[in-house]
């Protein structure tokens, strides 16, 4: 069957949730190629989401159900996943791709860090952006057995403080500072070596450390909601009155989320017995708490300070004014010095562009593609036909799996209304019998061994740690039947 | 999740389906389906991407004031997830947390539009 080919790049949930809508939806027979940088498909769902949120990952059940269903060339509509292939790396060239393919989508998501850019932040030990901690956390093959991590004496740790606002802080906070708690992370997928050295860890207190003020803050309430309630653990969060007073708020003036955050703080911080509403009041706090947590606002961090042999030993910061123009001004007569064991950046994943772009005139700013509802545009802002992003990629690494999702069923309907007004076939697929890579049979191989080795330590998955690992597993005899 | 029962003759339920394009479609289904069933089983667009389980707000469903009050009250999680839903309005509940009962027989619910308006952001120089 005459088809016309789209390459996607990057299996993460944009990635997934295109292909899904393509091939569901287009009336135009398509065969899709889903390329993926690990032999491991769906990004950040993976690699990501808190190992206790499961229920986020159940994306998955739709990616896999969907790469079952059209993984058969009888389908009008077929699916190939590619994995073990970075494009733009030494197999396959993005110029390949666009010259083979009749749609190229890039959904390749946001691989560095936003930073602060301040003394220390690159050359201190203790000092890790929320990336790289999250991912060896969650068992990522580039970081999972770096001795950056595996050999950091956790057991010094007890002060803790995270920069960021988002609710990628709020799971790093959530992961130092319960993993103690056997009921909550035992039986998740986490890394079990990542595990085993958090819980050398003696966390006492994690703070907070925003730019702005509490109406600023970026979290949502359901993940801010799980970090009150972790007080049945003896684990209690706090924030000063200068930064919340709820009298001073104008609630009248205030979205729902906002105005219902506020409730939560305001009521988690009363004494038990005086809560108002009985949802405040389902379990009764550990007394006394031993960990504590608190949102810190209104900062600017300015220095971080190491000891003699390298590790972190404090980070200076100072005061900020926030103008009625919202325009935050850092006061720098006004420092303070926060003693901390352990620094985590929280300031955002940052999207990069491919090294071919500059060549192919593809434009690129800040964090994200250049584009128009989801077209590519060049640099000179026209439009590219044949090129389209979505995901993290193409806004920067904000939304959840939910807008992520809906972005890119956007981005497909603009696809197959351009294929339909489209009619040249003839061009030629990459050949794929040359290229190294990894197929989706092989990822279920690996998929079930994971949930196999889980069983015997009562997890819903032991991942593999390293690609040497999985290459090996993937060459036994007994393996691909 | 996706598993519709088949309502015991007699006790057949009515919910009625507003559809992105204004079109409506009524089923008869049995008491306790969650509405992300009954759409999923009759293959209408709604994702359920967590599944069911109150993670994820892609079953966001507008409910016609005259039933509103007459589902039992959501519940803190699912208010935190109704925050990030798109186009969320007074009457919004997630489908996959409301279950049919004898008490709304006959509800309606529509499906909210997703079709955005272009905006400056969508434009970059
Ligand atoms: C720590 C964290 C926690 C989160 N928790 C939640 C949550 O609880 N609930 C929720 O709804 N959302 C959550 N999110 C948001 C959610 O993960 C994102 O909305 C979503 O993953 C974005 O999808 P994406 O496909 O654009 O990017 P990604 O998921 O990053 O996928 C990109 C993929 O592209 C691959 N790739 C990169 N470069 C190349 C290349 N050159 N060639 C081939 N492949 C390449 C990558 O390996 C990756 O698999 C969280 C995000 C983070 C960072
Ligand atoms: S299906 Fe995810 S919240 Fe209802």
């Amino acid at each position: 069957m005459l088809k016309k080919t789209i390459s996607i790049i990057g299996s993460g949930p944009s990635g997934f949730y295109t292909a899904y809508r393509l091939l569901k939806k287009s009336p135009t027979p398509i065969h899709v190629r889903l390329w993926e940088r690990l032999p491991v498909p769906y990004g950040l769902s993976r690699y990501g989401v808190a190992p206790d949120h499961p229920e986020v990952k159940n994306c998955e059940e739709t990616f896999e159900a969907c790469a079952q269903e059209y993984s058969n060339d009888n389908t009008q509509n077929s699916f190939e996943f590619i994995g073990n292939v970075t494009i733009g790396g030494p197999h396959v060239k993005l110029q390949q791709l666009i010259n083979n393919e009749d749609v190229v989508i890039f959904s390749y998501g946001c691989q560095s860090d936003r930073q602060l850019n301040i003394p220390g932040e690159m050359d201190t030990k203790g000092v890790f952006t929320s990336r790289e901690f999250v991912n060896w956390y969650n068992g990522h093959f580039d970081y999972a057995l770096q001795d950056k991590f595996n050999k950091f004496p956790w057991h010094q740790v007890k002060k803790v403080g995270i920069i960021g606002n988002g609710n990628v802080a709020l799971d790093v906070t959530r992961v130092l500072i319960s993993n103690h708690v056997n009921e909550l992370w035992s039986r998740t997928d986490i890394s079990t070596m990542a595990l085993k050295h958090l819980r050398e860890s003696q966390v006492e207190d994690i703070k907070l450390i925003g730019r702005r003020d509490f109406i600023h803050s970026k979290f949502t309430n359901k993940e801010l909601r799980e970090l009150w309630e972790l007080e049945k653990y003896g684990i209690k969060g706090m924030i000063d009155e200068q930064y919340f007073d709820r009298d001073k708020f104008e609630l009248s003036s205030m979205q729902r989320a906002m105005k219902r955050r506020i409730e939560m703080c305001d009521e988690y911080m009363k004494p038990f017995e005086e809560r108002s509403k009985k949802n405040y009041k389902k379990v009764i706090p550990l007394d006394p708490a031993t960990r504590h947590w608190s949102l810190d606002y209104l900062k600017t961090p300015l220095r971080i300070n190491k000891d003699s042999e390298g590790y972190i030993k404090s980070l200076t910061l100072c005061h900020n004014v926030v103008t009625p123009e919202n325009e935050v001004l850092p006061q720098l007569d006004q420092q303070i010095t926060y003693e901390l064991d352990l620094l985590i950046t929280s300031l955002g994943y940052k999207g990069v562009p491919l090294s071919e772009f500059e060549s192919l005139n593809i434009g690129f700013q800040r964090d994200h593609i250049s584009n128009m509802r989801g077209r590519v545009l060049s640099r000179d802002g026209k439009i590219m036909p044949q090129l389209y992003a979505t995901g993290w990629i193409r806004k920067g690494s904000q939304g959840v799996i939910a807008s992520t999702m809906q972005d890119s069923f956007e981005v497909a309907d603009l696809v197959m209304e351009d294929l339909s007004s489209n009619n040249n076939y003839g061009k030629k697929s990459i050949d794929l019998s040359i290229i190294p890579h990894t197929t989706w049979p092989q990822w279920e191989t690996i998929d079930r061994e994971e949930h196999r080795r889980g069983v015997k330590l009562s997890k819903p998955r032991d991942k593999f740690l390293s690609l040497e690992d999985v290459n090996h597993y993937l060459s036994q005899p007994f393996v691909n039947q | 999740h996706g598993h519709l029962h088949k309502p015991k003759p007699g006790e057949e339920l009515k919910i009625t389906f507003v559809l992105k394009d204004g079109e409506q479609k009524t089923y008869e289904v049995a008491e306790g389906d969650t509405l992300l069933d009954i759409a999923q089983g009759n293959n209408l667009d709604m994702e359920g991407a967590c599944g069911g389980s109150c993670a994820c707000s892609t079953c966001h469903v507008i409910v016609d004031p005259d039933y509103y009050d007459a589902i039992p009250e959501a519940s803190d999680e699912e208010d935190d997830m109704l925050d990030l839903a798109y186009g969320l309005t007074e009457t919004s509940r997630l489908g996959c947390q409301v279950k049919m009962s004898k008490d709304i027989d006959g509800i309606r619910v529509a499906l909210p539009q997703m079709t955005r308006n272009v905006s400056n952001n969508d434009f970059d120089k």
